[in-house]
């Protein structure tokens, strides 16, 4: 009986993939154009069909007509406001250079990133996508964005956008349009004459709060850290320092820096007087704002069609004490794994960084454009506004590392406005957080990469995060690794943390040169690393 | 579906008389369902997909075992449930275990194979090298042609394998100049706009110029004479630096150089039991775990205690005879229930709100204090427990509602003639009997509390902030609200290793509660024992 269920089954088998043969016998030999071809020549709209390629419209080419069939096509994921703008362009572009435009609509710019992360690795990712310039660490890191070169029209770009989209590598990574910062809004009605200091931002609210007009002088709107940051930076608060080429340096953290603490304390100051409410909710601080019940708010473009409908008199303006807002920029990004990386890249810099379409993106978009010329005729007095207050604005960091910062710097605010702890507790709490975080799971590993290593049990040579080479803390506070390395010449250096970030060489300063060990014969090896004058001892049995 | 083609004629007594029409009809089938299956195994196989395409092929071999043997006859009214179970529930656990032992997540995304194309892609300028920009022409039968002009202003004519030169207009075929000193013609060649020149996927591959001083097209406004910057060594498992010499060797998914320089981008890699180690032994990632872990036990015990509680007093209630309106006012508290609880949450929210809440403001204005809800460590764990209780007690009414029906009343006519007090009865008759019916409802609510991210994440996500802790963490925060934020927003943005990890984590600790649980009050046996 057994046997012949296994006889039948095998036959069976044979005869299904037979069938699966037969039928996909006729489509193999067109599979490799068709999956261009069969790509609607017409640019169709196609609602958010990330997982599954195929979804793309397979109809085949209308026949009645001798349709030539389009040379190549490029998808592109953007949000519901550019879609349309990008659809329109579809007719023109196909007639002029016989491409197609397959432009998908994935819903607000935010959806697109947890999108792009899942799609791109497994190939099934546009050829360009619409994005956030504080991707950047995360997109460049996994491989994820391809280097753009605008040519002649980098000079028509506003400069901190393509700051913005520029990586620590030097790279220019996307080609930006619009721009989006925090503006100061403040009440026309009770205020007459806009306040030049934060100090005078309270004054005024303090004799508005006398004669019971407003509540408080101003509320922040959203997470502390993001939302008041102008008031931060007024007192010369940072989040990470610059190194000396320009670039974010994640090894300066400023959260407990003492403009930031001064900071936090004015606010805390502020709090206890009752010029603001210590909650930081964003329904909060802009019902009060729309109700007139405060005078002054720190909020940003995707506000404003609120604050209009509410009928709240208001005007906005720079920030008191040279405050400055994030910046940040949405622009254009080209996949690195699409097959059409130039002509992604041509139809950036040749189609899409012109006035016109330029000009078409800021009218849909409501933001500051990132483009000089549309800048400039910027007739929207509150865009105008915000464009100013915008100038000074810092470009939000775009190293990964910026990924560390947001909870700890938020909670770090809340604990001093909620008296839990004194400001300066609180972001020196909050920095130490941050720097654990970057610093990852092996903050405290004291370990000593080399060329031994592979022979020490380690998967690679230089390895600074090898557990198998890891110090250990003995109770004199020296650390101390025995190894048995067979004969050689080997050199080694000291790394802290798991990371290259802090190294001492053989002469214990910072980036110094490798130690040198020479082993006549296979020995057993003990490193005494002492942590005051950073140097090792060797010796070998 | 074999089975139901046998029932189709029903007036033979078994298929044992004429099973031939029957198995031919099974057997049709089954070839059909096979076609389909190794033609979707062929598809992943071609895309790549090999981890599932095994799980496809097991799927297809265990199709073929229960519908073809007798002995696994009853097996086969569970094939559909088993088969979508293997691809919906064991599939996924067994790549979540694969993942939790990798570091795939943010800067390790893509594969191995795909890194090392990235990076070969990679070209760089030698210090003798030139760059210009470029103007491409084509002729008819596909090959190109150059115009370039470096920094100076000087212009050129590059063709694949000859050296370049330098022809005026009139010169070798080419036309008048436009007014960007580029020719408008070159004979036997059409000028091409960059973008059409684009859409030839080769044109980038293309090798103008003669042997040595090759020049390739980088980017839509530049040309150069490039050479590839990185050659991979498939031996080492290491990139070579051509233009230094430096060697970059795989790292846990990083190409990188002994001076700890790492070749972007990363790639997913196996770091064994790192992302446990990371999360028992390091202090930057362990944080406040004791406290975390100790509100999340308090959070589900308390919330099942008041939800249950309060559902079976209210079913209570309403369980007695005679009580008026009793449709109409159990419909309407049943309501919370039907409402999606993102909605309740968020509608919570806000009634809570300090400035603006109806509660807050109701008390301000009655008391001249209300409960800051948000900001106070207690106020936030009450207001969390109140807004379970309102999404949860209905449910706890309605499945009481149905074990007291289900109580008999002869019991309590029993208790009644001993003289046995209402209050007596409850703790003796009906308590007892009715965690019997709703027991193992109560296990499986406590598990869902101990894991009930929505409620807390929507309501205050965590908050308030504990002071003074090695990594952001809040007083409301259970341990996968916690979690949450450290594979996800934490550190370098999602890190999905991380997060499987702490998953496989969380499990076995929910599964030792429960199992400790149902063996605690011995469900299992109790319920089958009543049935």
């Amino acid at each position: 009986m057994s046997k012949k269920i296994w006889a039948s089954m095998s036959i069976l088998l044979i005869l299904a993939m037979v069938l699966t043969a037969c039928a996909s016998a006729t489509p193999a030999p067109t599979e490799e154009p068709a999956s261009v071809a069969t790509e609607a020549p017409v640019a169709t709209e196609v609602p958010v069909a990330t997982e599954e390629p195929t979804a793309v419209p397979t109809e085949e080419p209308a026949p009645t007509e001798a349709v030539v069939e389009p040379e190549a096509t490029l998808r592109i994921w953007a949000d519901d406001t550019r879609t349309p703008i990008l659809l329109d362009l579809a007719d023109e572009f196909l007639a002029e250079y016989n491409v197609a435009l397959v432009v998908e609509d994935l819903g607000r710019v935010q959806d697109i990133r947890a999108q792009v992360i899942i799609a791109v690795p497994a190939g099934e990712g546009p050829d360009i996508y619409l994005g956030v310039h504080d991707w950047l660490g995360a997109l460049v890191e996994s491989g994820l964005v391809a280097p753009i070169d605008l040519g002649d029209k980098q000079d028509e770009f506003v400069e901190s956008a393509l700051e913005a989209f520029t990586y620590t590598d030097g790279q220019l990574y996307g080609v930006p349009y619009d721009t989006e910062n925090l503006g100061f809004f403040y009440n026309t009605e009770l205020v007459t004459e806009v306040p030049t200091t934060w100090d005078e931002v309270l004054e005024v609210g303090r004799a508005l709060k006398a004669e019971g007009k407003a509540t408080y002088a101003i509320a922040i709107a959203g997470d502390p850290g993001y939302n008041s940051l102008p008031m931060q930076t007024a007192f010369g608060g940072y989040v990470f320092g610059k190194n000396e080429a320009g670039a974010w340096n994640p090894d300066d953290v400023g959260l407990d820096s003492e403009g930031m603490v001064e900071a936090v304390d004015w606010m805390v100051k502020a709090v206890d007087e009752g010029l603001m409410p210590d909650t930081t909710d964003y329904e909060t601080g802009h019902q009060l704002f729309e109700t007139g019940e405060i005078p002054f708010l720190m909020a940003g473009p995707w506000a404003l069609d609120r604050i209009r409908a509410s009928g709240v008199p208001y005007a906005v303006t720079s920030f008191p004490d040279n405050g400055a807002p994030f910046l940040g920029v949405q622009g254009f990004m080209v996949n690195p794994l699409s097959e059409n990386v130039l002509l992604a890249q041509a139809f950036l810099t040749e189609y899409v960084a012109t006035e016109e379409l330029m000009q078409t993106l800021y009218e849909t978009g409501l933001r500051p454009s990132a483009f000089k010329s549309v800048l400039a005729t910027t007739e929207d007095p509150d865009l105008k506004a915000m464009g100013e207050a915008g100038a000074s604005a810092i470009p939000m960091p775009n190293i990964p590392e910026m990924g560390s910062v947001w909870s700890a710097w938020n909670n770090g605010i809340t604990l001093a406005l909620t008296k839990q702890q004194t400001p300066a507790e609180s972001m020196a709490d909050a920095a130490q957080q941050v720097r654990d975080l970057i610093k990852g799971a092996l903050a405290g590993m004291v370990n000593l990469p080399g060329s031994y290593q592979t022979k020490a049990g380690c998967g690679a040579d230089w390895d600074p995060a090898c557990e198998a080479t890891a110090m250990t803390e003995g109770d004199d506070g020296k650390f101390t690794l025995t190894a048995q390395i067979p004969a050689g010449e080997y050199e080694f250096k000291v790394a802290l943390d798991g990371d290259w970030k802090v190294n001492y060489g053989s002469d214990g300063a910072l980036d110094g040169p490798n130690y040198a060990l020479s082993l006549a014969a296979d020995s057993t090896v003990t490193f005494v690393y002492d942590p005051e004058t950073h140097l090792v001892e060797v010796t070998t049995e | 579906m074999a089975s139901s083609a046998s029932t189709n004629i029903p007036q033979k007594p078994a298929s044992s008389t004429n099973p031939a029409l029957p198995r031919l009809v099974r057997l049709a089938l089954l070839v059909i369902i096979d076609a389909a299956i190794i033609w979707f195994l062929n598809r992943l196989v071609t895309l790549g997909y090999y981890p599932l395409a095994a799980v496809f092929l097991v799927i297809l071999l265990f199709v073929n075992v229960v519908l073809l043997r007798q002995e696994a006859y009853p097996l086969r009214w569970m094939i559909v449930g088993l088969v979508l179970m293997t691809l919906f529930v064991i599939y996924p656990i067994l790549f979540t275990v694969w993942v939790a032992f990798t570091n795939y997540g943010e800067g390790h995304l893509i594969t191995q194979e795909q890194a090392v194309d990235q990076i070969l892609q990679a070209k760089y300028l030698p210090e003798t090298g030139k760059a210009y920009s470029w103007t491409a022409y084509k002729s008819p039968d596909g090959s190109y042609a150059l115009w370039l002009k470096d920094a100076e202003g000087s212009t050129f004519l590059a063709l694949p394998g000859e050296p370049l030169s330098q022809p005026q207009p009139g010169e070798a075929g080419i036309g008048e100049l436009d007014d960007k000193g580029i020719p408008k013609t070159i004979e036997g060649y059409q000028r091409l706009n960059a973008i059409v020149a684009a859409t030839d996927k080769n044109l980038t591959q293309i090798l103008f110029g003669e042997e040595g001083t090759t020049i390739q097209v980088r980017s839509p406004s530049e040309a150069a004479e490039l050479l590839p910057l990185y050659v991979f060594d498939a031996e080492a498992d290491a990139m070579i630096n051509q233009q230094t010499g430096v060697v970059y060797s795989n790292i846990r998914g990083s190409f990188t150089s002994p001076t700890g320089q790492q070749l972007r981008p990363g790639f997913i890699a196996s770091v064994q039991l790192q992302n446990f180690k990371d999360f028992f032994v390091s202090p930057a990632l362990r944080g406040p775990m004791v406290r975390i872990v100790t509100w999340n036990f308090a959070f589900a015990f308390f919330s099942l205690l008041l939800n249950f509680s309060l559902g079976l007093l209210i079913a209570i209630v309403y369980n007695e005879p005679g009580f008026p309106f009793k449709k109409l006012i159990r419909s309407l508290l049943i309501i919370p229930y039907t409402v999606p609880a993102l909605i309740t949450i968020l509608i919570w929210r806000s009634m809570l709100n300090p400035e603006l809440g109806v509660i807050d403001r109701a008390l301000e204005n009655m008391f001249g204090w209300a409960p800051p809800w948000f900001t106070d460590q207690l106020w936030a764990k009450v207001a969390i427990l109140i807004v379970n209780l309102w999404l949860s007690y209905p449910y706890f009414m309605l499945i009481c509602s149905g074990a007291l029906q289900s109580i008999s009343e002869d019991y309590y006519a029993a208790a009644q003639v001993d003289g046995a007090s209402p209050w007596q009865q409850f703790w003796n008759i009906t308590l007892p009997l009715l965690l019997v019916a709703v027991g193992p409802l109560l296990v499986a609510s406590f598990t869902f509390n101990f894991n009930n991210f929505n409620l807390i994440y929507l309501f205050n996500a965590g908050g308030p902030p504990i002071a003074g802790t090695p990594t952001p963490a809040g007083h409301t925060d259970i341990l996968i609200s916690y979690v949450y934020n450290l594979a996800f927003s934490g550190s370098r943005g999602v890190n999905y290793g991380f997060a499987s990890a702490i998953t496989i984590v969380i499990f076995f600790i929910v599964g030792t509660i429960t199992l400790f649980q149902f063996r605690y009050t011995r469900m299992w046996e109790e319920v089958s024992e009543n049935v």
